[in-house]
C-alpha cells in the first residue's frame, strides 16, 4: 500500500503563539536598530524560521531553510548590479536635461523607469520562487526552473493593459499574472496549476467605480447635517462651521469606504485565485470573508496605535497566522510519489538574485 | 568512549523522498552519527545512514526538538529531542540563535558592540566630509560639475553688456586666478545657488528685486564663499555618505541632483560664506550695507513683526508691501539661510565710516537687469 495522506478538513494549521514570537521580534528590532538596518536580513530569516516551523500542513510542519547571509549577498548583488546602474543612469539623464538635451534626457528617464518596472515584475516572480525553494515540507522543497525574465515582460504589458478603459482591465491583469506566475512554480515533482478567471472578481472591482458617487453623497449629507446642526447652535455662522465639520466627516467616511471596498475586493481576489490554484491532486482554497479581513486590519491598526508603533513588529506574525488559518486544501497526496524537486537551487551567483525578496504572494 | 552507548530517538527525512524515517541515532566509535530505521511491520527497513561528524550542521530549534541538516545533502533533515544526554550532544554542532558572530559573544555584548560601531560609522560619515571636502582637488570638482550640469543648455542669460557687468562684479568678490563661474539663470525666483563644479547662479528674480549693485555683490560673494570654502563639495560628500549609510535600512540609493543643489549648509558654513563675502568686499572696497539692506528687507518680508531687541532699531521703511509672489520666493531663500537679521547686523557692523565707490555704473546695473529680457535665444528653465 502506498502511504497516503487524506487531508483533514483543515490541511493547514498554525501553532505559534505571540508570546513565543515576542522574544524573536524584540531581539530582531534591537539588532536591526543597532546595526543601522543591516541585521534585517538575518531578522527576516529568524522570523520566517519561527513562522514556518509553527505552520502545519497535513501532518508535518514546514521548515524555512533560507539564510540571512544569502539574503544579504542577494541584496548586495542587486544593489551593485541593478540599483547602482539605475541610479547612475537617472543621474545621467538629469545631467542631459540640464545641459539642454531634453529629448534624450527624458527618453532615458522613461527608459530607466520602464526598466525598473520590468525588474519589479522579475523580482516578484523571483521572490516567490525563492520562498518556495527555501520552504521544506517532509524534506521536500519547491521552486521553478523559470528565471522570471519572461514574466517581467508579462508584468509590464499586462499591467499597462490593465489601466485601459478606466482601469477596468485591472482585475484581468492581476488574475492573469497570478495564473502565469503560479503555473511556473512547482513543489517536489509536481507543478502548481492556476486557472482563475477574472470575471469572478470583476463585480467586486466595480465597487470602486461607485466611490465617486458615494463621495458626493457622503459630502452632501454630511454638509447638510453639519450645517443644519450648526445653524441650530449659532445661526448662519454656526451653519458655516457645522458645514465645514460635516465636510471633514464626509471625507473621513469616504476614505473609510474606499478602504472597505479595497478590502472587499482583495478578499474576493484571494478567494478566487487561491481557489483556482492546485497542486497535483490537491485543490487549495482560502476562506477569509471580508469581515475577517476587516477584523485583521482593524486589529493591526489598534495594535500599532495602542502600542505607539511598537506593535508594528507583530504585524508579520498576524498576517502569516491569518494566511495559514484561512488556507484550506482538499484532495490527496501520495507520499510515495513525492520526491525531491529537481529545480535549480543554486546557492551562489545568479541564483542569489532570487534573494531580491520583495513581497511574494 | 562512552558516547556510543547512547542511542536516542530520531526522526529524519532523507531529502530525496517525502517519507518520514523514525528510528535511533547513536555515535559509532569512528565518529559517525548512525541513524538506524526501526523496521515497520511488513516493510523492509532502509540501510542505516552514516553521517560524518563534520557534515552535520545545525538548522533550527523547535519547541521540543533540534533540527540538523547535512552540508553534502542540504535537503536532509534530522530531528533530535532537545533533552538529549550531554554525552550525546557534545559532538553535535552548536545551536545557533541570532547568527554566528552574535552567538559567540552573546546578545548583550553584541548589541553594545554594534551600537559602538554604528555610532562610530555615523560619526565618521558625518565628519569625514568636513575634512575630505576641502582636500578634493578643485579640478576634480569642476570636472564633476561639468558632467552634472555643464552650461545648462543655454538657459543662462547672456548679453555682452550684462556679461561684462557680471564679470566686473565677480572680479570684486572672487579675486582668485581661477575664478568661479557665475551666471544669471532665467528663473523668476529670488534665489541664488552654488552648484558643484564651482558654478554660481544668480536667479533673474533676485536681480530684478535688487535695489543696488552692492546687494547683488553681497549675495554673489556669499555664494562664491560657499564654493571657495568647499561647502559644496563637503555637502555632496555628506549626501553621498548618508545615502550609503542609509542604504542598509532603505534600498533607495541617493538623492537627485536637485537634492544636492538644495542641500542646506550648516549655520557655521553660512557664516563662513558671509565672512568670506565681507572679507572680499572689504578688499575690493564694496559697501557691505547693500547686503545688509538686502537681508533686512528679506527679514521684514519673511517675519514682519520681529521682537524688538536692545540696540536694534526698527527700520520702518519697508515691509508693508509684499506681494504673495515675492513672499513665497523669498521664503524659499530664507528657509535655507538662517537668521537674516543677525546676518544683516554682521554686514552692517562691517561697514566703515565714509563713502564707498560704486561697484557698477547705472548703465552696467541696468544691463544686468535687462540681461534675460534682451537675450533673445535664452531658453526657459522648465525642464519638461
Amino acid at each position: 500500500m502506498d502511504e497516503t495522506e487524506n487531508s483533514a478538513p483543515s490541511a493547514f494549521g498554525f501553532e505559534g503563539t505571540w508570546q513565543e514570537f515576542a522574544p524573536i521580534a524584540f531581539t530582531n528590532l534591537l539588532l536591526t536598530v543597532v546595526t543601522l538596518g543591516i541585521y534585517r536580513f538575518w531578522a527576516t530569516t529568524r522570523e520566517r524560521q519561527y513562522l514556518w516551523s509553527r505552520s502545519r500542513f497535513v501532518d508535518e510542519n514546514l521548515e524555512w531553510a533560507g539564510t540571512g547571509k544569502e539574503l544579504f549577498f542577494g541584496f548586495l548583488i542587486v544593489a551593485v548590479a541593478i540599483l547602482l546602474p539605475l541610479f547612475l543612469i537617472s543621474q545621467g539623464a538629469q545631467a542631459l536635461v540640464l545641459q539642454g538635451y531634453e529629448a534624450l534626457g527624458v527618453t532615458l528617464t522613461f527608459a530607466t523607469l520602464a526598466a525598473a518596472f520590468y525588474l519589479i515584475g522579475v523580482a516578484r516572480f523571483r521572490a516567490l520562487r525563492y520562498r518556495l525553494s527555501r520552504t521544506r515540507w517532509r524534506g521536500i522543497r519547491g521552486g521553478s526552473d523559470d528565471q522570471g525574465f519572461k514574466f517581467g515582460w508579462s508584468y509590464v504589458w499586462k499591467t499597462a493593459v490593465g489601466t485601459l478603459v478606466l482601469y477596468l482591465l485591472t482585475p484581468w491583469a492581476m488574475v492573469s499574472l497570478w495564473n502565469e506566475k503560479w503555473s511556473k512554480m512547482s513543489f517536489g515533482p509536481h507543478q502548481f496549476y492556476a486557472d482563475a478567471e477574472s470575471g469572478d472578481v470583476l463585480l467586486r472591482f466595480l465597487l470602486f467605480y461607485l466611490a465617486p458617487f458615494v463621495l458626493f453623497l457622503a459630502l452632501g449629507i454630511a454638509t447638510l447635517f453639519g450645517a443644519g446642526a450648526g445653524f441650530g447652535f449659532g445661526g448662519e455662522e454656526g451653519a458655516a462651521v457645522g458645514g465645514g465639520i460635516g465636510i471633514v466627516f464626509g471625507f473621513i467616511a469616504f476614505y473609510l469606504l474606499i478602504g472597505l471596498i479595497a478590502v472587499a475586493f482583495y478578499s474576493k481576489f484571494y478567494e478566487v485565485v487561491i481557489g483556482a490554484t492546485s497542486w497535483k491532486d490537491l485543490d487549495f482554497s482560502f476562506e477569509a470573508s471580508t469581515k475577517d479581513w476587516v477584523r485583521l486590519f482593524v486589529g493591526d491598526a489598534a495594535l500599532v496605535i495602542l502600542t505607539l508603533g511598537v506593535g508594528y513588529i507583530f504585524l508579520s506574525y498576524r498576517h502569516w497566522k491569518f494566511f495559514m488559518t484561512h488556507m484550506e486544501a482538499s484532495g490527496e497526496i501520495v507520499l510515495d510519489e513525492l520526491s525531491q524537486s529537481q529545480t535549480d537551487s543554486s546557492q551562489t551567483g545568479e541564483g542569489l538574485l532570487d534573494a531580491f525578496d520583495v513581497g511574494a504572494i | 568512549m562512552t558516547d556510543q552507548s547512547f542511542a536516542i530517538a530520531a526522526t529524519w527525512y532523507d531529502g530525496e523522498v517525502a517519507l518520514r524515517r523514525e528510528g535511533q541515532a547513536r555515535w559509532d566509535p569512528a565518529g559517525f552519527l548512525v541513524l538506524t530505521e526501526a523496521a515497520a511491520a511488513g516493510s523492509a527497513a532502509t540501510l542505516p545512514v552514516r553521517i560524518p561528524i563534520g557534515d552535520l550542521q545545525f538548522a533550527e530549534k523547535l519547541r521540543d526538538q533540534l533540527v540538523y541538516t547535512r552540508e553534502d545533502v542540504p535537503d536532509f533533515r534530522l530531528r533530535l529531542p532537545r533533552d538529549m544526554p550531554p554525552g550525546f550532544a557534545k559532538n553535535l554542532p552548536e545551536a545557533a540563535e541570532y547568527g554566528r558572530w552574535i552567538d559567540r559573544i552573546g546578545l548583550g555584548p553584541a548589541a553594545a558592540a554594534f551600537t559602538v560601531v554604528s555610532i562610530a560609522a555615523v560619526a565618521l560619515f558625518m565628519t569625514a566630509p568636513e575634512w575630505l571636502g576641502p582636500r578634493v582637488p578643485e579640478s576634480w570638482e569642476r570636472r564633476m560639475g561639468d558632467a552634472m550640469v555643464g552650461d545648462f543648455g543655454n538657459r543662462l542669460c547672456s548679453t555682452p553688456a550684462g556679461d561684462a557687468a557680471l564679470a566686473k562684479m565677480l572680479d570684486a568678490v572672487d579675486p582668485a586666478e581661477t575664478q568661479v563661474r557665475a551666471g544669471v539663470a532665467n528663473i523668476d525666483m529670488v534665489n541664488a545657488v552654488a552648484l558643484p563644479g564651482g558654478q554660481v547662479l544668480l536667479f533673474d528674480g533676485l536681480i530684478q528685486q535688487a535695489e543696488t549693485p552692492a546687494e547683488l555683490a553681497g549675495v554673489l560673494g556669499h555664494e562664491v564663499g560657499h564654493v571657495r570654502e568647499r561647502h559644496v563639495m563637503t555637502a555632496m560628500l555628506r549626501q553621498f555618505g548618508m545615502s550609503i549609510l542609509l542604504s542598509g535600512a532603505n534600498t533607495g540609493l541617493g538623492d537627485t541632483l536637485f537634492g544636492i543643489a538644495s542641500l542646506g549648509y550648516s549655520r557655521e558654513a553660512e557664516r563662513e560664506a558671509d565672512a568670506f563675502a565681507r572679507a572680499r568686499m572689504a578688499e575690493s572696497d564694496i559697501s557691505p550695507l547693500g547686503a545688509a539692506e538686502f537681508f533686512e528687507r528679506m527679514a521684514d518680508e519673511y517675519d514682519p513683526l520681529p521682537e524688538p531687541k536692545e540696540g536694534e532699531e526698527s527700520d520702518g521703511e519697508s515691509g508693508e508691501v509684499a506681494t504673495s509672489d515675492s513672499e513665497n520666493a523669498i521664503t524659499g531663500w530664507i528657509a535655507s539661510h538662517p537668521a537674516p537679521r543677525e546676518r544683516a547686523k554682521a554686514f552692517r557692523d562691517a561697514a566703515k565710516e565714509g563713502e564707498y565707490p560704486a561697484i557698477l555704473t547705472e548703465a552696467e546695473f541696468g544691463a544686468l537687469k535687462t540681461m534675460c529680457e534682451e537675450d533673445e535665444d535664452v531658453e526657459e528653465f522648465d525642464f519638461f
